[in-house]
């Protein structure tokens, strides 16, 4: 296990080194000036902002030093906010978007073990049917028309009843990350729900849950202690990639529901071409999700006694 | 003692709802098992010997099963349709129960000591400290080394032999007065399989326990039981003890079995001859034998109407299901003849 | 004890079965033949087969059905609801309109009054149209003025009065022209008479339906009518069964130019890398040893990649020229980043087929790799493609959608039916269905591919396979 962990942050390292080269590469791979953007009237200005930002000096030397200020985790200063250091908007914001992430992922991870459970127990009965239906549809319809359409319900909820239930749009207190991260969650409570189901009624028809009915033990006692716990396993080991869907699936969230997270900063600064901004978040955002996915699968390791042990 | 035996069965018929059709897995099943007997069934794969002991469990999956009719006696009180907590009555407690492949039959996530332990803690409500006690005692009683540390670890760290070992620990947890070991050593090595069977066997003549062992290999059989079901198609052909079965077989089907057989003592130098065909279609059983397109001695009746099951006055355990039976059908060479006065069954 | 039947020595008369003991085994369909069965009996993957023609053929073919130009922009209706054809007053060209006085009304009150009636007899003059809405009232005694709101809801009293107009500082001009962005819709006109610097508490509110109309000179610029026609009679619109967007450009023909982007990258990206996988995969799980365990960790790392942050750089290290319409960056980003599932799927496949021995026989007879992948590996690994391909198709559709709504996808002015949904957004509280079609058609799409992939897996999974 510990060597195993070992590998596994060792290959997690090796994949941020190859993000930041990838992401270094792609910024100077666009066509055009990156100061073309700027009011870098005059020449002088011009040659300032390059040095400010290291422009003036040869590729190689620009990467050698850009990959030692990531190690030392300096991510340098926007292009559009010139008083703004990169890591400082990564510190700002990104608690906002962790904290809606992780309301989002519990929601979801919640949901889907119940729900799925829920279906396997009436498995081809009606609420069986119903959430399966539900499923099938939040699985096919894009997060991006969720947000938007839990934001036309809200303000159609506030229309009517002529009171403010929960804000529409914004930051700032628990209201406001209900239903955005509701929204955020949605898409991949689904999928849990219906990997759950399918894991359920796959372990029903083990062969120990027969030796477990032979036992005589209770139903609900089988249910829990057998069925359930081991349905749980393939779920778990989904979450990782699921963190990154959800990471992503943040940016629009955000968007939609103007909060100020990483998510909408990253892709506004994608839409202005923000250098520093885009290098330093994308980094950022690789190295968080190389390691959810390796935390996720470390943390499986301790769950299921097959993999710990080995 | 009481006038009952140990478990009764008796017209016992099983049917399975399948995307293709109803299969008629079980069609009319009796036979009796007295207490410290050891009955053997045999027969070809997909016979329905399974299905037989998982219905009188009640653990086979309903639906698509369904048990359309018959009963089961255990000491007397009927044990078939019981609900749940009923049928837990006798489940793992009266009767216990071992399966064909230790390796899946033992949930993968729980530590051995917890899995014999929980057994214990729901029908004996014993504490968990009790539990894991009399747990490891079991262990070292099946002959599994360094019960203790053995007790912690999970299925996936013990070799087959080992887990059926604790697979046969955790169903004599609470000392049943019935044992099912549904082909207990198809799974393993040929090694194990004789140590498998050995301990069986010891634990049986110890505590006095009925065991009913269902297998293909009538070697098996041959060194364990003392009385034998041969089932075909879902209904027993020929029915009693070893010696009759094996040296005063009754019907063409065990006669073809024993041909089969590649250790057969008696048979040794002769060349292994597996059975030509296949089973019939459980589909739509035929009405009339289901022997009958294997058969070699086939005649016109066989192939109209099912034989009854044709029982022999001076041997009333030794029974058959073939029409060569029948009072002025011919006889047959290497066939038994039951000395028959009157006929029971279907 | 039953006694059985009475015999006859003739029912005793040998007879063998004739039949041959190997018909006995049911009649054995190949793989695909019970596949394809299995997948009839189940409706909604039928249903989802038929959606899915039915897409294919509204993008194929709907073009030539539906000739509208899907740039072309229609000003009369923008961001117009789906409707049935609209026809429009012809009005003669807007001439400046000079609201009317009240004779011998005072522009200010004597002092400051405390107390203002509200307005009466407001009311519209001529036929309220699109062009224009016109309103007289009469005067009020002592107002120093009119402020007037319009509002697309019923105000309640004094509340959602909706959007100031105007604030007219004397009190004597008893007349107001509303231009703004006017449609045909319904509006709730309201007038407050003011003391020339505050509103009073009293308003009277209009209910008004402003006609659809188009100028004279509008209509015959778009070739609507004849030069001879006089204003007064109608005029029938463009017709734009699913709407018009912001800018009034048709919607079903840009869902349909939409559907060729969106499909394009969803089906052929697919294609691509499920079709690079499987040779990828084949070749790993044939070769074996070194090579294979190289290729598959090379996968391995490719696969550790965050998915959408590679996209977004390499749309960014690609750049989008002017006219380009940043199609082709996101087909070769996704097709160098998803491949590696297929690859693993068909490798696991590989291996199984290799362990059970025939690609063994076929190599000694002396095939060649590439014959021996093509003639015994594909074949038999073709079902867990085919599935993959399946639900490959909508994750696809997802991630043009996502990119193009976050505007890191395809390009504007190119439609694609991410994009769309991208600009339906902004006026999604007002004109809903901008948003609404486009959503619908990604999700009924994904929705289609993923029944039909269930529906596929559960017809080819071996295990449900019964009497064997
Ligand atoms: N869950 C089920 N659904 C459908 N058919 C079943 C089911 N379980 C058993 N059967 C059918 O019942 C028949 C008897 O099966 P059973 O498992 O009892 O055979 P068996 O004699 O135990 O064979 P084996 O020696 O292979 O274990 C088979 O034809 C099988 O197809
Ligand atoms: S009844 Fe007929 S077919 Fe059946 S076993 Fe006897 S002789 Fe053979
Ligand atoms: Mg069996």
């Amino acid at each position: 296990m510990l060597k195993y962990t070992f590998g596994r942050i060792l290959s997690g390292l090796v994949t941020i080194w190859f993000i930041a080269t990838a992401t270094f590469l792609a910024m100077h791979a666009v066509p055009g000036d990156p100061l073309m953007n700027e009011k870098a009237t005059t020449p002088e200005i011009r040659e300032n902002l390059a040095r400010k930002y290291g422009l003036d000096k040869p590729i190689a030397e620009q990467y050698v030093i850009y990959l030692g200020n990531m190690v030392q985790g300096d991510f340098g200063i926007s292009f559009t906010q010139q008083n703004r250091k990169v890591n400082d908007i990564i510190q700002d914001h990104f608690p906002v978007s962790a904290a809606l992430g992780i309301l989002a992922i519990t929601f979801a991870a919640l949901g889907g073990i119940l729900w799925g459970a829920l279906t396997a127990l009436y498995r081809n009965q009606l609420p069986d049917i119903i959430i399966m239906f539900l499923v099938i549809l939040g699985i096919s319809v894009p997060s991006f028309v969720f947000a938007a359409l839990g934001q036309l319900l809200l303000v159609n909820i506030n229309q009517w009843f002529n009171i403010s239930f929960l804000p529409v749009a914004g930051w700032g207190t628990f209201s406001h990350m209900i239903v955005p991260s509701l929204v955020l969650g949605l898409g991949t409570m689904a999928l849990l729900t219906r990997l759950m189901r399918s894991s359920m009624l796959e372990i029903v028809n083990e062969d120990f849950i027969r030796t477990a009915r032979a036992k005589g033990l209770s139903p609900s006692r089988i249910f829990f202690q057998h069925q359930l716990r081991n349905a749980i396993l393939p779920v778990v080991t989904v979450l990782g990639p699921q963190i990154a869907a959800i990471t992503t699936g943040g940016f629009v969230v955000e968007l939609v529901f103007a909060i100020p997270g990483l998510g909408r900063y990253f892709v506004q600064a994608v839409q202005q071409l923000d250098y520093t901004v885009i290098m330093g978040t994308t980094v950022f955002y690789g190295a968080f999700l190389v390691f959810m996915v390796i935390l996720v699968d470390i943390i499986y390791g301790f769950i299921d006694p097959r993999v710990r042990l080995k | 003692m009481g006038t009952h035996k140990l478990l009764e069965v008796s017209n016992l018929s099983v049917e399975f709802e399948t995307y293709g059709g109803v299969v008629k897995a079980v069609r009319g099943v009796d036979f009796g098992v007295d207490a410290g007997e050891v009955l053997a069934i045999v027969g070809e794969s997909g016979c329905g010997k399974s299905v037989t002991v998982q219905s009188i469990m009640g653990i086979i999956p309903m639906p698509p099963g369904k048990i359309t009719g018959g009963s089961a006696k255990l000491k007397g009180s009927e044990i078939l349709g019981l609900d749940a907590q009923a049928a837990n009555q006798f489940r793992g407690k009266e009767i216990g129960m071992i399966f064909q492949d230790p390796m899946t039959s033992l949930n993968p996530t729980m530590t051995i000591g917890a899995q014999i332990a929980e057994t214990l803690k729901v029908h004996r409500g014993l504490s968990t400290k009790q539990a894991t006690e009399i747990a490891s005692e079991l262990l070292i009683r099946t002959r599994i080394p360094e019960a203790q540390k053995r007790l912690h670890q999970y299925p996936f760290e013990f070799s087959g032999g080992m887990l059926q070992r604790a697979m046969i620990a955790q169903s004599l947890a609470c000392s049943p007065s019935l044992l099912i070991a549904d082909e207990p050593t198809t799974a393993l090595d040929v090694t194990i399989q004789a140590q498998i069977l050995d301990l069986l066997k010891e634990l049986q003549s110890r505590d006095g326990m009925a065991i009913i062992l269902i297998t293909h290999d009538l070697a098996v059989v041959a060194r364990t039981a003392q009385n034998v079901c041969v089932m075909y198609a879902g209904q027993i052909v020929e029915q009693g003890s070893v010696d009759e079965i094996f040296y005063k077989s009754a019907h063409p089907y065990t006669l073809g079995l024993k041909l089969a057989m590649p250790s057969n003592v008696s048979q040794q130098n002769k060349k292994l001859e597996p059975i030509p065909g296949s089973p019939p279609d459980l589909f739509s059983p035929p009405s009339g034998c289901g022997y009958a397109a294997r058969c070699p001695h086939a005649m016109r009746i066989c192939h109209k109407e099912n034989p009854p099951l044709f029982s022999d006055p001076r041997e009333p355990h030794h029974a058959a299901r073939c029409w060569l039976q029948a009072p002025g059908a011919p006889k047959t060479e290497g066939l038994h003849q039951l000395h028959l006065i009157a006929s029971h069954g279907e | 004890m039953i006694p059985h039947p009475q015999l006859q020595a003739a029912d005793f008369t040998a007879e063998p079965s004739t039949d041959s003991l190997e018909q006995l085994s049911r009649p054995s369909l190949s793989y695909w033949q019970d596949a394809w069965i299995r997948l009839k009996q189940n409706t909604r993957a039928i249903i989802s087969l038929y959606l899915i023609i039915g897409l294919a053929l509204f993008t194929v073919l709907g073009p030539f059905l539906w000739t509208k130009d899907p740039s072309a922009q229609d000003l009369d209706q923008i961001s117009q609801a789906p409707a049935l054809p609209k026809t429009a007053l012809l009005v003669s060209d807007y001439e400046p309109w000079m609201p009317p006085n009240a004779q011998g009304h005072p522009a200010e009150p004597a002092g400051y009054p405390d107390t203002l009636d509200a307005v009466t007899n407001f009311t519209t003059v001529g036929t309220p149209n699109t062009q224009a809405v016109r309103f007289t009232w009469s005067p009020v005694q002592d107002a120093g003025g009119y402020s007037i709101y319009r509002s697309e809801s019923e105000p309640n009293g004094l509340q959602g009065l909706g959007l100031p107009l105007e604030t007219l500082n004397a009190g004597n001009i008893v007349g107001f022209e509303d231009r703004l962005n006017l449609k045909s819709q319904t509006y709730f006109y309201s007038i407050i008479p003011t003391d020339g610097f505050d509103e009073f508490e009293v308003v009277t509110t209009l209910k008004v339906t402003p006609v659809q109309s188009i100028t004279v000179s509008q209509a015959l610029e778009r070739g609507l009518i004849e030069a001879s026609d006089a204003p007064g009679r109608s005029v029938s619109l463009a017709f734009h069964p699913f709407g018009t967007d912001y800018l009034g450009r048709d919607m079903l023909a840009r869902l349909m130019q939409g559907a060729r982007v969106s499909l394009f990258i969803g089906v052929v990206a697919p294609f691509i890398y499920v079709l690079f996988g499987v040779f990828y995969g084949g070749f790993a799980g044939y070769l074996g040893g070194k090579v294979d365990q190289f290729l598959m960790r090379f996968a391995d790392f490719v696969v550790a990649l965050p998915f959408l942050l590679f996209m977004i750089l390499f749309k960014i290290g690609f750049g989008i020229g002017p006219g380009e319409s940043g199609v082709l960056p996101m087909l070769v980003a996704l097709i160098l980043l998803l491949w590696p599932s297929t690859a693993r799927l068909v490798r696991g496949q590989v291996l199984k087929i290799r362990e059970q021995g025939y690609i063994e026989a076929a190599r000694l007879l002396g095939g060649k790799p590439s014959y021996l992948i093509a003639r015994h590996i594909i074949p038999n690994t073709m079902g867990v493609i085919l599935v993959t391909l399946t639900f490959a198709v909508p994750s696809a559709i997802f991630t043009e959608a996502f990119l193009s709504f976050i505007g890191m996808g395809v390009a504007p002015p190119t439609p694609s039916w991410g994009s769309m949904c991208n600009e339906g957004v902004k006026t999604m509280l007002s004109h809903p269905h901008e948003l609404f079609f486009p959503a619908l058609f990604i999700s009924i799409t994904v929705l289609a591919f993923n029944l039909l992939g269930d529906g596929l897996t559960e017809a080819l999974d071996s295990k449900m396979r019964s009497r064997e």
